[in-house]
């Protein structure tokens, strides 16, 4: 037992009305790297908050280095030896990089002087314990998404961490970059380290961890060595069996392309993107962050004008100058951050909802039409399941998933011809994934052509009849209708999203 | 359908006390308020005189808090409005006396010079407009900044100077009455009226309020919200022009520091109104009411013979009561709404 | 959105040092060389003692405000503040017969320095935009100090001579052609207010601190910051500062008015903010706040040289301050428009 950094023994943890963590034990060996596997809303973060001393524990204790607690303060988790670097990083971006590594030490060290040689001496003696050479000159906003990952690391070592907790490290990286970072991750271990790895790559589960953890809503599923698993196993665990998707298939006869893009360049952000996509179609397009996927949907969108390429859309050649037009043409965008970019959060589902269609429901200076509003918002609650009160519940206090459906309700009353949909399924449970997967399914059999985000594979495969795969900013393959039938279709595509690892140099 | 109805309706119901709960508030505080005045004061605060030179100072005043509940409602702010009333005062003024007599005189020439002061006032606005939605400037610092500036040319055009002797064709605006009632006071209340419905009825007042509340959101909502902003300066400059133009007409001169005192009120009269200094909440007829309740402690305070120095007193720890009375009641809403919390 | 940062500004490391200083020296070299080509009489050591002496409380109180606004808020409260803290010493000193500049200044950071942490209090309970919170409190403290303690003007007479003797006092003379002519005395306070804020910011955990949370709330609370603790310093700093500088500042003018000083906050914000502090938080240098309070300042005092009357200040300053805001908001809009940052 001795050789157990953190013991976590039966901790439940309650949220208004949701079970986050239900009587959930595990052990962090010293010296090992354990991943936290899981699907979102699963406790892994709940779990993860809970030992670094955001949450309370209602039941349950906690063993950190031979020490009991039924709770912890931030502060001694930190006196433990808890460190967690959040996937916001918690930089700050204004200051230079020594600084974000030593301030927090010298913050806990109880300094009230700043010496600026220490703080040299800190931030240098950091990044040569992981061998990695940054600009610590550089502030953190001039910095790499790497770079900064880096600087986080080292500013958890300098808080002499002995357990350190990874949120999803690798989700803005490149290839490239993840593998020099898990080399870091590795040298930690070596150096005697607990490493926590929260992440939903199969990949790099299997690449890094010695123990895996799996949880399913709030409950610990098992603990695993990394040899007993493989990726369908661990896929299997993490998502249960009971829930299967309805595979998609365009049964529409008219293939007349809807929207054709010819060459599309953005310095930075894309290169040569051409494709089409006709009515009917759910268009997939995986690849990972900063892939450039998100920059492209945006210039779809009107809001991140491309500088070469032509946009035809319904045969027409256009340009796309901002949201109004994109709006006017029939093109909706369901964005990636639903938080800040798609909801209103005070306001009712109703406001919400028919925010995108106001011109339609008065011209001019006219008086809106309430009655037809209230019918709008009443047919999208009905026709997406949201479960509310009602149609002036503001949508803040909505779920997750109910909030999305919003989004997507919000969307779908404009009567879209194209629905970009980033990343529609970030955070929300697998009940409302279901549900949206239908709903997307519908709208494409209606006739609605759908370009679907995302970076998870299997969802990929059941909701998309054609898939794009876009790697190091440009379109790197097109797997066709007939492609997607075949059955290393899966196989494939996880094969060319890690091979754009290799070409990342070029750019 | 019949389900679900009943719910939607009983949270509609229950919503709508809860947000125009300040609303009452502040329908009662001025009732009481009144009634309070007419027991201690009596005649001497509801003599039709009184009551007339009320109707007569309130529309400058409540012209520009208009104004400001309009940058409120987007959730920005505009510090600038005096200096627009002012200056653009004064280029009435200048037209007016003869500076710039243009070689018109009479009727014409009192429409060329509401003409110029009105247009300077919008483009001022417009000006607003264009640094803070299309450069992204920071509303304070960009007001802030024309402030300065608008006041500049007013003081360079008169180099501090008033400029008296306006015709009498002009000033008679500023006392001319229709049925006993100023028509200056009709103006404020057809504006006001006029936003309100604007507000509440119309798609463009839907999107105001959306744009407030969550500009990012907005704009990923296909709401034009560069435009909408800067045509709302620009008609908050033309608030305030308006303004300009009655304080002119009604001290019959113009200079710049007119109604420096303006800018705190109409902030002021915002936040009592119930407009939410973050953007996206509030209503027109909060601001009418506020502006009504001001009028009525002002001619209170001048009653009792205040200072001006009292009268900041008082001003400003209003401000600062009614900030904490709406942060109050904010934590109470949120607490109110984690409790009705919903669960998938 | 997140991703794309890195990958933009990656390897482009641009040594920005002292960018907007090396800016705002070329601005005000030149401006200097084109007055004095206008008119050489510019080139003398009476005007430099001059604009030195005029600038010095501006200088004392915009190292305060530059710590408010390192830490993401804004203060305009602190004109008030300043004649609060230095009126109620010289009042005392009167009433009380003390003739002692230790007293003066004693008393006068005391209650300054209490009435900045009142403002910290509110802002961060209040949890409103700091603008509108000291707007109030601006009003606030001069209505309370003109109602509760005096309201009456104290001229040359009756100013205690520690005060009118610290006033005039200089560090040396220098002999010209037009006199003796020395350099004010103001210039230690200056001095050492200048140091401190330069020590604070960049040489001790709580400065650093203020400074954390300007970048980012979140991430300071994460590290273990106070951020209460952390308002207190700063809105408290600045209130002491602005004592200082309100001593000073009657000393110079060797007299008390309960009048003077509070609506004159423009300036220094001007100040700040032509010298690259940003209202967002996070960003600003001691040096840069000098520059642009110096630039300001020297307008103000030389548009004579160049044949303009004074009311002309308002209009360069304005012009410069919208010029200011507008390129560098435009800068930083295109940056954030290309790192797909829609946020205003």
């Amino acid at each position: 037992m001795s050789n157990l950094v953190l013991q976590a023994r039966a901790l439940s943890k309650k949220f208004v009305g949701v079970q986050a963590l239900d009587k959930v034990s595990l052990g962090i060996e010293t010296g090992t790297i354990h991943c936290l596997a899981g699907e979102n809303g699963s406790g892994k973060s709940t779990f993860v908050k809970t030992i670094s001393g955001l949450y309370q524990p209602d039941e349950g204790d906690i063993l950190l280095n031979g020490n009991v607690y039924t709770g912890l303060t931030p502060v001694q988790a930190m006196r433990e030896g808890v460190q967690v670097i959040y996937q916001d990083l918690s930089l700050f971006p204004h200051m230079s990089l020594a600084e974000n590594i030593a301030l927090n030490r010298l913050r806990l060290s109880g300094a009230k002087i700043v010496d600026w040689k220490k703080i040299w001496r800190i931030a240098k003696e950091q990044t040569e314990k992981i061998g990695v050479d940054i600009d610590l000159n550089a502030t953190a906003m001039e910095t790499s998404m790497a770079g900064r990952q880096i600087t986080a690391i080292c500013r958890a070592l300098s808080q002499d961490a002995k357990l350190l907790f990874m949120d999803e490290p690798t989700a803005a990286l490149t290839r490239q970059e993840v593998d020099r970072l898990l080399k870091v991750v590795q040298e930690l271990k070596n150096k005697g380290l607990s490493v926590v790895f929260i992440s939903h790559k199969l990949d790099e589960i299997f690449r890094i961890s010695d123990n895996i953890t799996i949880f399913r809503d709030g409950k610990k599923i098992g603990d695993f060595a990394s040899g007993q698993l493989d990726e369908k196993s661990l896929a299997y665990h993490m998502t249960g069996r009971d829930v299967r998707y309805p595979r998609y298939r365009r049964s529409l006869g008219d293939d007349t392309p809807l929207l054709q893009v010819k060459g599309l360049n953005k310095q930075g952000h894309y290169q040569d993107v051409s494709f089409q996509i006709r009515p009917g179609d759910i268009l997939g397009l995986i690849g990972l962050l900063g892939s450039g996927r998100t920059e492209f949907a945006l210039s779809l969108f009107g809001l991140n004008p491309p500088e070469e390429g032509v946009v035809v859309f319904e045969g027409e050649t256009v340009r796309v100058a901002s949201p109004v037009e994109a709006n006017r043409l029939g093109i909706a965008l369901l964005p990636e951050d639903r938080g800040s970019q798609g909801l209103f959060k005070e306001r009712g589902i109703r406001e919400n909802v028919t925010s995108t269609l106001l011109g339609r429901l008065a011209s001019g200076f006219r008086a809106l039409d309430r009655e037809k509003e209230r019918e709008i918002a009443e047919e999208g609650v009905k026709k997406l399941r949201i479960r509310a009160p009602g149609i002036e519940t503001p949508v803040g206090t909505l779920s997750g998933g109910n909030a999305q459906k919003v989004v997507v309700a919000k969307w779908s009353a404009a009567n879209p011809k194209l629905f970009i949909m980033d990343s529609p399924t970030v955070g929300i449970d697998i009940g409302s994934k279901a549900e949206i997967y239908e709903m997307v399914q519908s709208f494409a059999r209606g006739g609605m052509a759908v370009l679907f985000i995302t970076d998870e594979l299997e969802e990929l495969m059941c909701n998309c009849n054609r898939v794009l795969v876009m790697g190091n900013h440009r379109i790197i393959a097109e797997l066709d209708e007939n492609a997607m039938t075949q059955s290393d279709a899966e196989r494939r595509i996880a094969d060319l999203i890690g091979g754009s690892a290799g070409k990342e140099v070029e750019v | 359908m019949k389900m679900s109805d009943k719910p939607a309706n009983v949270t509609k119901k229950a919503k709508k006390t809860q947000k125009d709960g300040s609303l009452y508030i502040l329908f009662g505080l001025t009732f009481v308020s009144a009634a309070v005045f007419a027991v201690v004061f009596g005649e001497s605060m509801y003599s039709a005189r009184n009551l007339r030179s009320m109707a007569y100072q309130m529309p400058e005043f409540g012209l520009l808090a208009l104004g400001m509940m309009l940058a409120f409602l987007i959730g920005g702010i505009d510090l600038s409005i005096v200096a627009i009333a002012n200056t653009s005062g004064i280029m009435a003024a200048l037209v007016l006396t003869g500076a710039w007599m243009l070689g018109l005189s009479g009727s014409a020439l009192i429409a060329a010079a509401v003409a110029a002061g009105l247009t300077t006032a919008v483009i001022f606005g417009l000006f607003n407009g264009f640094l803070i939605t299309k450069l992204s400037a920071s509303p304070i610092i960009a007001t802030l900044g024309t402030m300065t500036f608008y006041s500049g040319i007013g003081m360079a055009l008169t180099g501090g100077k008033g400029i008296t002797g306006l015709p009498s064709g002009f000033t008679s605006f500023g006392t001319a009455e229709i049925l006993g009632v100023p028509v200056i006071f009709i103006c404020f209340v057809s504006v006001a009226a006029l936003l309100s419905l604007l507000l509440s009825r119309t798609a463009l007042g839907r999107r105001m309020y959306l744009y407030g509340e969550n500009p990012l959101a907005a704009r990923f909502s296909a709401i034009d919200i560069e435009s909408i902003g800067f045509w709302i300066y620009g008609v908050i400059g033309l608030l305030a022009g308006m303004s300009g133009h009655i304080i002119i007409s009604r001290v019959n001169s113009a200079k710049v520091g007119y109604g420096d005192a303006y800018q705190l009120q109409a902030l002021l009269v915002c936040v009592i109104g119930g407009i939410h200094p973050q953007g996206g909440r509030g209503k027109a007829l909060g601001v009418v009411c506020a502006v009504v309740l001001m009028q009525m402690l002002s001619s209170a305070f001048t009653i009792w013979q205040f200072s001006p120095y009292a009268k900041k007193l008082i001003w400003g720890s209003m401000l600062i009561v009614m900030l904490g009375l709406e942060y109050l009641s904010e934590k109470r809403n949120v607490r109110r709404e984690l409790r009705q919390k919903v669960v998938h | 959105m997140r991703d794309l940062m890195g990958d933009l500004t990656g390897r482009i490391r641009h040594r920005r040092v002292n960018a907007t200083e090396g800016i705002l020296a070329g601005i005000i070299l030149l401006y200097c060389v084109m007055v004095a080509a206008v008119n050489p009489a510019f080139l003398s050591v009476e005007t430099l003692f001059d604009i030195v002496r005029s600038s010095s409380t501006a200088v004392i109180v915009g190292m305060g405000l530059l710590l408010v606004m390192l830490s993401g808020g804004i203060d305009v409260s602190f004109m008030s503040i300043a004649l609060f803290g230095s009126y109620v010493a010289a009042y005392a000193m009167i009433r009380l017969k003390i003739d002692s500049l230790a007293f003066a200044f004693a008393v006068s950071i005391g209650l300054g320095t209490i009435l900045g942490l009142v403002n910290a209090l509110l802002v961060n309970w209040l949890n409103l935009p700091p603008f509108i919170v000291t707007l109030g409190t601006q009003n606030l403290f001069h209505g309370v100090m003109t109602t509760f303690i005096s309201d009456k003007t104290f001229g040359a007479g009756v100013i205690p001579s520690a005060l009118s003797k610290f006033g005039s006092a200089t560090l040396f003379t220098l002999k010209t052609r037009q006199g003796v002519m020395g350099l004010t005395a103001a210039v230690i306070p200056m001095s050492i207010a200048v140091l401190l804020t330069w020590f604070i910011v960049s040489h001790t955990l709580v400065g650093r601190g203020v400074v954390a949370m300007g970048n980012s709330p979140e991430s300071a609370r994460r590290a273990g910051f106070n951020l209460l603790k952390l308002r207190l310093f700063a809105y408290g700093y600045i209130g002491a500062l602005s004592a200082v500088m309100g001593v000073v500042y009657i000393s110079q003018v060797n007299a008390v008015y309960p009048n003077k000083l509070v609506g004159s906050e423009l300036m220094i914000i001007a100040g700040a903010v032509i010298g690259g502090v940003k209202d967002t938080g996070g960003r600003g240098k001691v040096l840069g706040v000098i520059l642009g309070i110096t630039i300001i300042y020297l307008l103000n005092s030389t548009l004579i040289f160049l044949g303009l009357s004074s009311s002309w200040n308002n209009f360069f300053v304005g012009t410069l301050l919208v010029a200011s805001v507008g390129v560098t908001s435009w800068q930083n809009r295109r940056k954030n428009r290309k790192n797909l940052l829609f946020t205003e």
